[in-house]
């Protein structure tokens, strides 16, 4: 009997130190599902496994549904690495759930962009990727090639118009931009919607999510959209004749960052993922498969994928990124208003 | 054991599922839409009924619903009367057909509209072609594009309604109506029509309450600029996360419902009481 309980008591440590072993070696990460995760994994797991020797596990989570894990798990926390795509690592970082990180400590910082790691030390995490808000447009039936915002208050557009709602990501970026070049601030939204009435009045139409843009291009004859970067490549890949273009008042981004979490056993292997993702082959990757803008000034782009992503030093001069914590602050009071404003 | 215990006992897994899948989540909701940050509130709805935005939308769900209802009914009523005339296999034929649009999903049927009523598509090609509309014309995200699309989907309801009521008529009676010197346009009003008021009226419940609250028709044929309750409801849920103010919403329907739904059932009481 006593020597049943020991082997037990053998076992029994050895599956938990197998376990501690495990862990020593696993990374928890959340990505964004489908088109996305495939990237993901190709570009940065997948080197990564290769180099560590660590495995990798994946949870589908979205940036407002990760960040509220996050939060809930505040005292034991699940990720290593959590991806944000929404700004939601301002707020992390402010309370605390995110490491600060040395830039010392990521072999690729040097090669990053001075905006995309402007708050290592808060605890913010690296941009590893850009959504870059820009102009999508039919480059054969579109009379003239769009070269700013305010090309889309052209009359003769107006028609093949499509916006997005901003109850999209994307929506709400491209309208503040719109919003802008129109002269008003994020304390002051009254000039886009007006431009948006008065674009609506000329035959513009509102669509609420991706699919339907292409929909309308397709079927509708739509021209002209404000929309990601990424989008136009979509586009083409579905046989249209569609080209991406910045705006020349500016290009509103979605910054996609890699955070370290706080509180957790790997850091050190959890640097390494966050410098292989900022990396210039993981971002060539990145870039190459679903047209997101680099990060990493030494990113080499071919011609044709660089057409369609705000890349090099001229092409990311012109982001903008709109304070993500005032557009929490102002979602619902601005999304009743523009309701208001699209109601017909 | 009694009839009564007995009843009870049939009665009673019926019973508890409404309890538990229909006044639970109403309480709820009732209970919501007058929460406020101290204490009971009626701001949720002094809001929506002080609003014009609102009672637009409110107005355009009534408006739509008492559209699509009378439409239904012109085109239920003569299908229902030819189904209930022709021979059974003719009929069996008819009724599969009014029942298959509802054996698909009302997502794939509602696409199938998408794709005739867009700019390029079938309708509005033709109308162009033909001349009886401009360049630019689309029927896309307009308010005839949710009607069509409604009728089709709530046709079956009102149909079936109204057959159930004339099959039990009598033909005897409109032949008699005949013989007496009655066209068949005067039979229809005088005799059957009155008699099929019912199914009529039944019908016309369940196509009104359907579509003032349908939400995934009026959202993909009418686009996010055409609101209706049940959009502005599902939009204060999901992306403004206003919940008191959906469940405000969500309790004006339930009302506005309840008040076609109460002189009905006076109605039928009399009727049959």
């Amino acid at each position: 009997m006593k020597y049943r309980i020991a082997s037990a008591a053998v076992a029994v440590s050895a599956v938990l130190s197998g376990t501690a072993f495990a862990q020593d070696k696993t990374l928890t990460i959340n990505s964004f599902g489908g088109a996305y995760e495939q990237a993901h994994r190709t570009c940065v797991i997948d080197p990564f496994e290769k180099e560590t020797g660590a495995k990798v596990q994946i949870v589908t989570a979205y940036s407002a549904d990760a960040f509220a894990q996050l939060r809930a798990q505040k005292d034991a926390p699940q990720f290593d690495i959590i991806n944000f795509s929404g700004g939601q690592e301002i707020v992390g970082a402010a309370e605390g759930l995110l490491s600060p990180i040395d830039a010392s400590k990521l072999s690729n910082a040097g090669d990053l962009y001075d905006f995309a790691k402007a708050n290592l030390a808060k605890g913010e995490g690296p941009a590893y990727s850009i959504a870059a808000i820009g102009l999508v447009y039919d480059s054969v039936k579109s009379p003239k090639a769009p070269t700013g915002w305010k090309d889309l208050l052209d009359p003769a557009l107006s028609e093949h118009l499509v916006l997005t709602d901003i109850s999209n990501g994307y929506g709400m970026l491209g309208f503040l931009m719109l919003n802008q070049s129109e002269g008003g601030t994020l304390d002051n939204i009254q000039p886009g919607l007006d431009a948006v009435s008065k674009l609506l009045e000329a035959g513009a139409i509102v669509v609420s999510t991706s699919p339907e843009i292409q929909q309308e291009f397709a079927q509708n004859d739509a021209w002209i959209a404000p929309y990601a970067s990424d989008y136009a490549y979509t586009l083409r890949k579905a046989g249209l004749t569609a080209k991406f273009v910045q705006g020349s008042e500016g290009t509103p981004a979605s910054f996609i960052t890699s955070n370290l979490v706080a509180n957790r056993p790997n850091q050190e292997l959890a640097l390494k993922f966050i410098d292989i993702s900022i990396s210039k082959a993981a971002q060539e990757c990145f870039a190459e498969a679903l047209r997101y803008s680099p990060t990493n000034s030494k990113a080499e782009l071919s011609g044709e994928v660089a057409a369609d992503v705000a890349y090099g030093e001229e092409g990311v001069k012109g982001l903008i990124r709109f304070d993500p914590a005032k557009i929490e602050a102002n979602r619902k009071a601005w999304v009743e208003a523009w309701n208001k404003t699209i109601a017909q | 054991m009694s009839d009564r215990t007995e009843n009870l006992l049939l009665a009673a897994p019926g019973l508890f599922l409404l309890a538990l899948a229909f006044f639970l989540p109403i309480g709820q909701m009732l209970a919501l839409s007058v929460e406020g940050p101290e204490g009971p509130t009626l701001a949720h709805f002094s809001r929506f009924l002080g609003d014009g935005f609102y009672l637009g939308v409110l107005w355009r769900t009534v408006r739509l619903s008492l559209i699509i209802t009378v439409i239904c009914a012109l085109i239920g009523f003569p299908l229902a009367y030819i189904m209930a005339r022709v021979g059974p296999r003719a009929r069996l034929w008819l009724i599969i057909l009014v029942i298959l649009p509802l054996m698909t999903s009302v997502v794939v049927r509602t696409f199938g509209w998408v794709v005739l009523l867009s700019r390029n598509g079938l309708i509005p090609e033709l109308l162009r072609d033909m001349g009886l509309a401009g360049r630019t014309f689309a029927l896309m995200q307009t308010e005839t594009a949710i009607v069509i699309g409604m009728v089709h989907v709530l046709l079956p309801f009102m149909a079936l309604s109204i057959l159930g009521v004339i099959s039990r008529i009598d033909t005897r009676l409109e032949e008699a109506g005949r013989t007496m010197g009655c066209s068949f346009l005067q039979t229809i009003r005088t005799i059957v029509l009155p008699l099929s008021l019912p199914g009529v009226v039944a019908g016309s419940l369940l196509v009104f309450t359907l579509s003032a609250s349908s939400f995934v028709t009026p959202n993909l044929l009418g686009g996010p600029r055409l609101q209706v309750l049940a959009a502005s409801i599902y939009k204060s849920v999901t992306q403004t996360l206003d919940w008191p103010f959906a469940a405000a919403q969500a309790v004006i329907l339930f009302a506005g419902i309840l008040l076609v739904l109460i002189p009905y059932v006076r109605l039928t009481a009399r009727d049959n009481g």
